[in-house]
Order: C-alpha cells, then structure tokens, then sequence
C-alpha cells in the first residue's frame, strides 16, 4: 500500500503499476517469448498469439487514456529533450528517482510499443490476399522483429541497470506493484 | 515491518485482490471482444452476404464485449481511485496522530527511554515482550511504565490507551 512505512532509511512502497499494467506487461513479454522461440512462424498458432499480443498492447494504450494517474500518456510523456537531460544528470551522477516511468524508459516504452505495432501490422497483411508473398512486407515483419529483440535487450539492460543506479528494484515493482523509494529521492 | 502488523497495515488487501480479478477480467475479455470482432471483419472480407442474421449476432457479441470492457475498465479505475484515497487519508491521519502522540509524550515529560516504552505499550506489546525487544530486563520495564502511568496520571495501561482513543474519538468542533 502507498506510504507503509518500510522500516528502515525513510524508504517508502509506493504503488505504481496497477494490476491491468503488470497483467498486459508479463502477458506481452510471454507473448513474444512464446512467437520468437517456440511457435512455427507459418503456423496458425503464431498467428493467434500474434493476435494476442496485439489485443494486449491495444487494451495497454486503451488504459493510457482512462487509466489511473501513473498508467497515463500523461505520466510519461515522449520528450526527446527530457530524456536527454536525464542522461546528462544521470553522468552527473544524479540519483533521482521517477514514479512512472523515467524519460529514457518512457521512450523505451514507445518504441516497444510501436515495433510490436509494426509487427503485428506486418504480420496481419501477410495473411492476407492482397499481400500474400509480397516482399517488402515480409521484410518490415522481419527488420521488425530484429528490432524488437535489440529493444527487449536494451529494455531489460536498461531496467538491470537503473536498479543498480538508485537502488530501486523495478522488475520487483512490475512484480508487486509497488516501488520502493527513499522518500527524500522522489522526484515525479 | 513485522508480520503481526501486516493486516493492520494494509487494509486495503481485499480492495486489492478485487482489482487483480477485474484486470484478468478485462485481459481475458479484450481477447474475447478481438476474437468476435476479428471473425466478424473475416466474415465481411469473405462475403458471406446471406448469412446477415449471423453477421449481425456476432457483430452485436462483439458490441456487447467492447462495452462490458469499457464498463469494467471504469469499474477498475474507480476501485484503484478508492484505494488510492483510502491510502492517502490513512498516511494523513497516521501522521496526525504520531504528532498527537509526540505532544502528550512532550507534555508529560517523558525521557527518551519512557518515549520509545510508551510507543510500544501503544502498540500493543506487553512488558515482556518490550523487555525482549530493548534488551533490558523485564523489571526495568515494568519501573519504566509505571513511571510512564504516574506522569500521565492514569491508573494503568488500559486508562492509557484510552487517553488517546478519546483523542481520535472526540469531536472536531
């Protein structure tokens, strides 16, 4: 719950990621586990993950817009130059902490959004008649999918990393939905 | 925190359990609504122009489950709100009382060692228990709450408790 005290150094759990986040997030993740490892990618069950995965990230953006405070578009906003000077005061060695996402993983989040949107794009069209064996979108599914395992590695190296960098655990926090944070770190 | 605190502390479990159902609930029905609304656009591409009824049946299945979403999307937001000002009241009023707390401690004159006792006859400990947990024999525990009781001018631990039930009881104005 938000504000138990958690004992020791004024740190504080604060609830961040609601159920629907951490449900779509790990349904998501299983997903493109599943269809990149196990499935025959010309079988009909690639498919109907692929269609899944893509009802998951719609109900996801769907959840920006009506969800609460720190699932919103509105929490993380995509803004190149904020993220910029995140990583300018993280080489400062600034340890300040985010409640949402930080602007670095808020563009993360995009990009992973939008390469899994690709992809199922992509992958639709080429179930159907008019682009049955066209090129070109074969190709887009497949740079696509390239591109999502890059992001994926930055994605866990980048959260590996930041909880190295302020001693938050996130992959805990998508766990349980709550980070902890010492209180006098807090910064949006 | 310690286990015994556990349920005092988090009163919003049952809250947050109902949460977690309604968002396996939305998931499983965002996949059931794409399913419908997949074979309905599969079924207007393949032309199946005599099987209007059908068409209809499935796109009105497919209404009804994206309107349930939205319906069950609004009932998780509202619950995640109530929660949300559930919480905040409580770290209000948790900070409130720690500060009424400090003043009756202040008011009485309490040394430190009496402070800390004192917090834990609060919350519940008995003498033995508090002895363990200071490292300090259970005699000088039992001289530190009396000295506690005198200062305060109560009888004994219930009286004291209640000092400060009346002060969260007693009306505002």
């Amino acid at each position: 719950m938000a504000g138990t005290p958690g004992g020791r150094d004024g740190a504080r759990e604060i609830r961040v990621w609601d159920p629907l986040v951490r449900l779509t997030h790990w349904g998501v993740a299983l997903g493109v586990l599943v269809n990149s490892a196990l499935t025959d990618p010309d079988g009909a069950l690639h498919e109907q993950i692929g269609y899944g995965v893509l009802a998951l990230v719609v109900l996801r953006l769907l959840w920006c817009i009506v969800g609460p405070k720190p699932a919103r578009f509105t929490a993380f906003p995509p803004n190149p130059s904020a993220a910029l000077g995140h990583l300018r005061a993280m080489l400062r060695g600034e340890r300040r902490v985010h409640l949402s996402h930080n602007p670095l993983g808020a563009l993360m989040v995009y990009n992973l959004w939008l390469t899994l949107l690709a992809l199922s794009a992509t992958g639709i069209m080429m179930g159907t008649v008019t682009f049955f064996g066209v090129d070109w979108v074969e190709e887009v599914h497949e740079a696509a999918f390239g591109w999502l395992m890059v992001s994926v590695a930055l994605h866990v190296g980048g959260v590996l990393f930041d909880q190295w960098r302020t001693g938050v655990p996130l992959a805990r926090a998508m766990v349980t939905g709550r980070k902890r944070i010492q209180a006098e770190r807090l910064d949006g | 925190m310690t286990a015994w605190l556990r349920p005092l502390m988090r009163p919003g479990g049952a809250d947050e359990r109902r949460a977690a159902i309604l968002a396996w609930m939305i998931v499983l029905q965002g996949l059931c609504a794409l399913f419908f609304i997949g074979d309905v656009l599969a079924d207007l591409r393949a032309g199946v122009a005599d099987e209007g009824a059908h068409l209809w049946l499935e796109g009105g299945v497919a209404l009804v489950l994206c309107i349930g979403l939205g319906v069950l999307m609004y009932e998780l937001r509202q619950l995640l709100m109530r929660i949300e000002r559930v919480t905040s009241t409580l770290r209000a009023a948790r900070g409130e009382m720690a500060e009424v707390i400090e003043g009756f401690f202040a008011d009485w004159g309490l040394t430190p060692a009496e402070r800390e006792v004192a917090l834990m006859i609060l919350k519940g400990l008995d003498n033995d228990s508090i002895a363990t947990v200071r490292g300090r024999a259970a005699g000088t525990v039992r001289a530190q709450s009396a000295a506690i009781y005198a200062k305060a001018g109560v009888d004994g631990r219930t009286q004291f408790l209640s000092l400060f039930m009346e002060e969260l009881l007693a009306d505002p104005e």
